[in-house]
């Protein structure tokens, strides 16, 4: 297991959509980037959501969720895993918090994100290919993967 | 972007020539103004790569109302020419067959003004918005594929439409070629309970009142008139069409160099439509769009049921019409056969256009142009013109000026909530967050939009509507 630790991330601004970019010292810490990322996001959403819609579908507590994707290189790789997270929040209410535990093998990734069970707002529709990069960058990755929201 | 020249009073181009890669010119419907919006975000480079899929023809065209979107700019109209022209899912947009459906009531403001509130209320409690999931419509697997395979026949045959509704819905709310065997158990996932749901984003359910009327005839034809109490629904396929998308653009992504297809975006990946992979992903949009016609149909009758509650028969809705904005067709211009692509962008057929509903001839098919969530929203007719201008399109909505980060720097929903009920206009929006990203000031002005849209010749302003209440999820 490589050093998760040292990702940072930012949104940056797009027009329509939500544009996120990640720099981190491993890939590993490019993927724990980005669950962090989703989860910020979708528990902001998820509070702004709340005063009006809590109860409809009540907090049950801490849980974890076992995520296996496959694709041809790294970037689609990072899509994916940000795609199923989407899905999970949408069809299970799946907040992450942080990644737990990951395996990346060529074309596969596995990980165990660790996570609450919520009422998140249906907020990203999909993950674009749009500027899709993971890409070394000095002595580190850069990542660059726009949100459709 | 230098290479930029006007050819006409509201019409710009980048020649093909602009960039080896490009195929057809870019061209642009804007005035002065709009054209400065539209260079300062990506939306031109994004519409010279479109220009660069195979078998487009004439033009990459963007309409007035177009930003930077994710390959496609929102509001772009490109057509393929079959056998080998492309269809690309990206072209389309992750929210298959978004579009609007207008409903006309008989009754006038004044009828209404009284128990406004509580009806608002009513159809905010009654029509799920946001993440909601609607239990009434949530279908087992063999009904979700009626739902898909068949669109809005089949909720008739659940008597959820009327036989009236159907003639009055684009492509009568089924298009033949869908096949729910294309659409994968992820997506069924995501949909079999969202139907009958607005969603959230720019969607939204709006009762307005028409505000002016520009064009007699036309207004006379679509049954409005001054004073008349209407309700505007802005959604489309919900996570269903956003897990189509996503499957088949990372198909194509896969398969796309089989064909000799490089792309300068991966967001545009494409396949020829009639490959395996574009007969298989035109299937599935096919499917989609179905499942949002038949979600704005399931919101009708919702809103029927509540017009019902407060007005009894007096309360009847009608569709007046309604159009897809995020679709693939195939249709026949110039004697060939194109896909044609309308991402944010309305199909404006004129009189003389087979497809537009037989009591709409003498005048042409219904466009509905909403603006900004408190603005007002417009209706056009379709011009026969515009086939040549623009294979038929025009644009589908004010378009977005600012980012979402920007808009809610800029103000709070709370303000905006204030801002909205001092015109009088009832909000019903649980989020403040998607209230600040919705704010008119975040987007264009829909009113110089259409404008530019009835210079152009693509389609003719009719009436006004403005909002006195909204539900946004």
């Amino acid at each position: 297991m490589g050093d998760r630790r040292g990702g940072r991330f930012r949104w940056a601004e797009h027009t329509g959509e939500l544009e996120l970019e990640i720099e981190a010292g491993s890939e590993e810490a490019v993927y724990a980037a980005a669950v962090q990322a989703m989860s910020e996001l979708l528990e902001e959403a998820e509070e702004a959501d709340g005063a009006s819609r809590r109860g409809a579908r009540a907090p049950a507590g801490a849980t974890a969720r076992d995520i296996a994707v496959e694709a041809p290189d790294r970037a689609r790789l990072l899509a994916e895993l940000l795609a199923e997270l989407a899905f999970l929040a949408e069809t299970e209410g799946f907040v992450p918090e942080a990644l737990e535990r990951l395996s990346v093998d060529g074309r596969r990734l596995e990980a165990s994100v660790r996570g609450h069970r919520g009422d998140p707002p249906h907020l990203v529709k999909a993950v674009t290919y749009h500027r899709l990069a993971f890409d070394p960058e000095d002595e580190g990755w850069r990542t660059t993967v726009v949100l459709d929201v | 972007m230098s290479a930029l020249r006007r050819i006409g009073d509201v019409v710009w181009e980048i020649d093909a020539a602009a960039r080896p890669d490009m195929r057809v010119p870019a061209r642009i419907f804007a005035d002065d103004r709009l054209i400065d919006a539209i260079r300062q975000d990506g939306a031109l480079e994004q519409l010279q790569n479109v220009a660069t899929l195979p078998g487009i023809v004439e033009a990459a065209m963007a309409m007035p109302d177009a930003h930077q979107g994710y390959g496609f700019p929102v509001g772009t109209v490109a057509a393929t020419e079959l056998p080998d022209g492309v269809v690309s899912p990206g072209g389309v947009g992750y929210d298959i067959n978004c579009g609007v459906r207008l409903l006309a009531s008989e009754l006038e403001l004044d009828d209404v003004r009284q128990r406004l509130e509580s009806l608002v209320h009513d159809l905010s409690r009654t029509v799920p918005a946001g993440p909601g999931r609607n239990p009434r419509h949530d279908f087992a697997t063999a009904d979700l594929d009626r739902v898909l395979e068949e669109g809005c026949r089949f909720l008739a045959e659940r008597g959820l439409a009327l036989p009236e509704d159907l003639t009055a819905t684009e492509s009568a709310g089924s298009l033949p070629q869908a096949d729910a065997s294309q659409v994968s158990p992820k997506a069924k996932q995501r949909g079999h309970d969202q139907l009958g749901t607005i969603g959230s984003g720019n969607h939204f359910l709006e009762v307005q009142v028409v505000d002016e009327v520009f064009d007699g005839a036309a207004a006379a034809a679509y049954g409005l008139r001054r004073g008349q109490v209407t309700v505007l629904i802005h959604t489309g396929s919900r996570g269903l069409g956003h897990q189509v998308c996503t499957d088949y653009v990372r198909q194509m992504d896969q398969v796309m160099a089989q064909y000799g297809i490089s792309l300068p975006d991966r967001q545009l990946a494409c396949a020829p439509l009639e490959s395996p992979p574009g007969q298989a992903y035109f299937g599935a949009m096919c499917a989609a769009a179905n499942f949002a016609w038949a979600n704005r149909q399931a919101i009708t009758e919702s809103a029927r049921a509540v017009f019902r509650r407060a007005f009894g028969d007096a309360g009847r809705l009608r569709v007046v019409y309604d159009v897809a904005h995020n679709i693939a067709k195939l249709e026949e211009h110039g004697g060939n056969m194109l896909c044609v692509h309308r991402k944010g962008a309305t199909r404006a057929f004129g009189p003389a256009n087979r497809e537009t509903p037989e009591r709409y001839r003498a005048v042409g098919q219904p466009v509905f142009i909403p603006g900004s969530m408190g603005t007002v929203s417009y209706v056009l007719a379709g011009n026969d013109a515009a086939l040549d201008l623009s294979f038929g399109s025009t644009c589908h909505g004010a378009g977005r000026a600012m980012s979402r980060g920007e808009a809610k720097r800029a103000r709070t929903g709370a303000e905006v909530r204030r801002e909205l009920e001092g015109k009088g206009i009832i909000v019903r929006c649980p989020s403040s967050g998607e209230l600040a990203e919705e704010a008119p000031s975040a987007y264009k002005d829909v009113e110089r939009v259409v404008d530019v849209v009835h210079r152009a010749g693509l389609a003719r302003k009719v009436a006004r509507l403005r909002p006195v209440g909204v539900i946004k999820g």
